[in-house]
């Protein structure tokens, strides 16, 4: 997973170049890099150095004091930190980061109400739209929250945290394979939902005994 | 999970100890210190010296430097034309300093020009630097001095026929990149400016630019292949076939050292900038094992470990940080003996400490009893600021706040203020933004330290409920959630949505061994305790480290084997009369030359603690 992120297999090498060298602090290809998150935001692909990238070259020139705070998000790896376009975002920055800790803190219906309230439409109209799957994106940060921390959840508490319900979390459980049973669901077990008291014992390693070892062989 | 790699980490720092020790000792000009009586030696060149007195006693500034220290310029002077390494070392790491001490440590070493033949500017800026309040000249005059250095190093034709120590290499990019910082930090406070500064910044163009900065930086590294050199040396190939690799510049030892520690510098800049990630990736290539060569460069060493540490924290993989500094932290504790005498020591120390107020941080986030030591004296130290971010109620922000800002590094903003716009100036000198909204615009641009730590707080805003709720269910095998929400006073969807926090909490991307590269790394459970909840019923499990013995039983055996092999040797009691048995004495003579070739005992630290 971590190897994706340093690395997508997207990426193109004309970018790796890009990334990798002194050249990504040359103003002129800040275009290029703009093109190709334009074209993650098309195909649900994600790179998070390049964007970076694209954040440092901007930066200079409209002097954001929030070149941190996106990098902030970009961190969380919340897909809507690819909305970072430099002019509005002085007056949408907080909304953002403010909707990123909601999601950070696993409050999600908390997240929901804010992202689908009124003074939220030009976000949603102007710029989320932009983004393809965007709410399936943020669904899927649910799902990681969801699948480590329970083994079944009620219908009603994850229809909350989804921000669907009816048909649609029906159909939204089913392509995840997992199965609803009288207004339950269950979560098939993963690495993080298994959980077994251990007692971690002490393991010896030859090289911690090399040197007596060694003594025991010179007498 | 995390407990194998504990045991795993602690043998190999144990195998580093003799590594190191032995490294260690060539080090800091062992050969003792600089002497004067060096120079009333005949083979000192007497002509040469009085030459250059001639040559300059016109120059009444020159006449006014004590003859000491002109000794010890020609001599210096004559080591780098040599390359005679040995003597430059000691020279620089123990002369320079020491007449510095004595005769220029409240003024400023004579103008480089006067003693222009003799010594390298670098150093006179340097000592500008560290010990007066640098004018606005000094600064600019630094700034050409640095590039004209680097322009010698990689735009003359073909490379640089020079030798220098190593230490004072890391140097040269040290300041180089120190100073930048400096006159960042100087330049982003507009207030306090004279109308003559502004105007010079105004029209100052490229001087400390950041891109200049970094140009310096990625040339070195490009032209002196280093990366490339690791990878191969990494693969085992031949030095042969290394040399082929890297190139005329790259088989020079100048070249190689200025591209490691220019990949050391990268770190650092970016950690400045706040680019951490990137940070983490000029790394790439670097193995962060003590057994690099250039652990020998104490100050690099343990510059590294901070710059990494304090970047897996911002990225928020606590694991990773504490696993970074428990490391540079023993060593630097195994190294005290030797690093005392040196130079650099105070600012190894304060390094060191401000690494046990990282630690503290990381370990209250993310508590693990990887080292014990380690942890001790940070507690130690920052005992009641530990508790307070331990606890995790209220106090813990300022607790936090008081740490950080203490123990991070001086970040700097990339973009200056607008000095070339006087409108935008003024606009920023205003007081009060005109927009009530952003307050944090305007802190922020002062101070990108703020912002740094707001990032961390909002860390630390979202865990704070953790302790009480993991007190809570470390009681328990089993609870309901709306028992446990009463427990707890909260509202249970609330507290559900809080333990789904937790979960994440005690989840962290960790380095593996035989990852590649500092950002490379698994999610792995960091917490021992571990729970999941079924529908509205958490249930609970906690995972115990059983006591430890071998560690203690391995270290008292080789104590006494110790003692027992030192026992053996003491010369025998004067021999009754007529007991002469030769077998005895053969055995004895026998015994002798194991103990010379056998290893000496040294389990991790008893000889330094």
């Amino acid at each position: 997973m971590a190897t994706s992120w340093v690395s997508p297999p997207t990426r193109t090498e004309l970018i790796e170049d890009l990334v990798s060298g002194v050249d990504r602090y040359n103003p002129s290809n800040v275009s290029i890099l703009e093109d190709y998150l334009y074209h993650q935001i098309r195909s649900q692909e994600y790179d998070c150095l390049a964007n970076l990238a694209i954040l440092k070259l901007r930066s200079p020139r409209h002097r954001s004091p929030d070149f941190n705070l996106c990098i902030s998000l970009l961190d969380e790896r919340s897909i809507n930190a690819n909305l970072d376009e430099p002019d509005p975002l002085p007056s949408l920055l907080p909304t953002l980061k403010h909707l990123a800790d909601l999601l950070y803190r696993c409050r999600f219906p908390a997240f929901w109400e804010v992202y689908q309230s009124d003074e939220l439409e030009g976000l949603r109209d102007n710029y989320t739209v932009e983004c393809v799957g965007f709410e399936d994106a943020v669904r899927e940060v649910v799902i990681r929250a969801v699948k480590a921390t329970f083994t079944r959840i009620s219908a009603d508490r994850l229809a909350s945290y989804l921000d669907l319900s009816g048909s649609e979390l029906a159909a939204f459980v089913e392509k995840k394979q997992w199965k609803m049973d009288a207004n339950v669901v269950s979560i098939p077990p993963n690495p993080d939902n298994q959980i077994e008291a251990t007692v971690v014992q002490e393991n010896i390693k030859l090289a911690q005994l090399t040197k007596v070892i060694a003594h025991g062989a010179c007498n | 999970m995390a407990q194998p790699r504990v045991a795993l980490w602690a043998a190999e720092a144990d195998d580093m100890d003799d590594d190191l020790q032995d490294m260690s000792l060539g080090n800091y000009g062992q050969n003792g210190h600089y002497d004067d009586t060096f120079f009333q030696q005949p083979q000192i060149d007497e002509a040469t010296l009085m030459a250059m007195q001639q040559h300059m006693a016109q120059q009444a500034a020159f006449a006014q430097i004590p003859d000491v220290v002109k000794g010890f310029i020609v001599h210096f002077h004559q080591a780098v034309l040599e390359n005679n390494l040995p003597e430059i070392t000691i020279a620089y790491e123990s002369g320079w300093n020491k007449y510095t001490e004595k005769f220029y440590s409240r003024t400023e070493w004579p103008e480089a020009e006067i003693i222009a033949p003799l010594v390298n500017d670098e150093l006179y800026y340097r000592h500008v630097y560290s010990r007066l309040q640098p004018n606005i000249d000094d600064r600019f005059h630094s700034y050409e001095n640095s590039c004209e250095l680097f322009n010698y190093l990689l735009n003359s034709e073909g490379p640089v026929q020079l030798e220098l120590p190593e230490q004072w290499l890391w140097d040269i990019i040290d300041e180089f990149i120190y100073q930048f910082q400096v006159f960042c930090t100087w330049r982003s406070k507009v207030k306090s400016k004279t109308d003559d500064e502004l105007l010079m910044l105004a029209e100052g163009g490229p001087v400390w630019s950041s891109y200049s900065v970094l140009n310096v930086l990625y040339s070195l590294i490009q032209k002196s292949k280093i990366n490339e050199y690791i990878v191969a040396h990494q693969a085992g190939k031949t030095p042969e076939e290394i040399a082929e690799i890297v190139g005329e510049y790259g088989v020079r030892p100048l070249y190689r050292h200025l591209g490691y520690f220019s990949i050391v510098g990268l770190l650092r800049v970016h950690v400045l900038l706040g680019d951490f990630t990137l940070a983490l990736k000029v790394m790439e290539n670097v193995e962060l094992n003590q057994k690099s060569p250039y652990t020998r460069v104490t100050a690099c060493t343990v510059a590294t470990y901070y710059y990494v540490g304090f970047c897996y924290i911002m990225l928020r993989r606590y694991p990773d940080a504490i696993r970074t500094f428990v490391s540079i932290l023993n060593w630097i504790m195994r190294m005290r003996q030797y690093h005392t005498r040196s130079y650099q020591y105070d600012q190894i120390s304060k390094t060191a400490d401000r690494m046990y107020a990282l630690f503290a941080i990381c370990n209250a986030l993310s508590p693990s009893r990887l080292d014990d030591n380690i942890a001790n004296i940070s507690k130690e130290r920052y005992g009641e600021q530990f508790a307070k971010m331990a606890r995790g109620q209220e106090d813990a922000v300022p607790a936090f706040k008081e740490l950080f800002l203490y123990a991070c590094p001086k970040f700097i903003s990339a973009n200056p203020p607008p000095y070339d716009d006087a409108a935008a100036l003024s606009a920023l000198l205003a007081p009060a933004s005109p927009d009530p909204s952003s307050p944090e615009y305007e802190t922020s641009l002062a101070d990108p330290a703020q912002r740094h730590l707001n990032l961390l707080l909002s860390d630390v805003v979202a865990y704070t409920p953790v302790p009480t709720l993991r007190s809570f269910l470390k009681l328990y095998t089993s609870l309901g959630a709306k028992k446990l929400a009463n427990f707890l006073d909260a509202d249970e969807e609330e507290m559900v949505q809080q333990l789904m926090v937790m979960k994440q909490a005690s989840r962290s991307v960790t380095h593996v061994s035989g990852g590649k590269g500092l950002l490379d790394g698994q999610t792995a459970s960091t917490s021992d305790l571990n729970f999941v909840i079924d529908e509205n019923m958490v249930h609970i499990a906690e995972s115990t480290v059983g006591r430890r013995y071998a560690g203690w039983f391995i270290k008292n055996t080789e104590r006494t084997q110790k003692l027992y092999d030192d026992l053996k040797h003491q010369p025998l009691p004067p021999a009754p009369k007529n007991a002469v048995a030769s077998t005895p004495a053969a055995a004895v003579v026998a015994d002798a030359k194991v103990a010379k070739t056998a290893p000496k005992v040294a389990w991790g630290g008893v000889k330094a603690a």
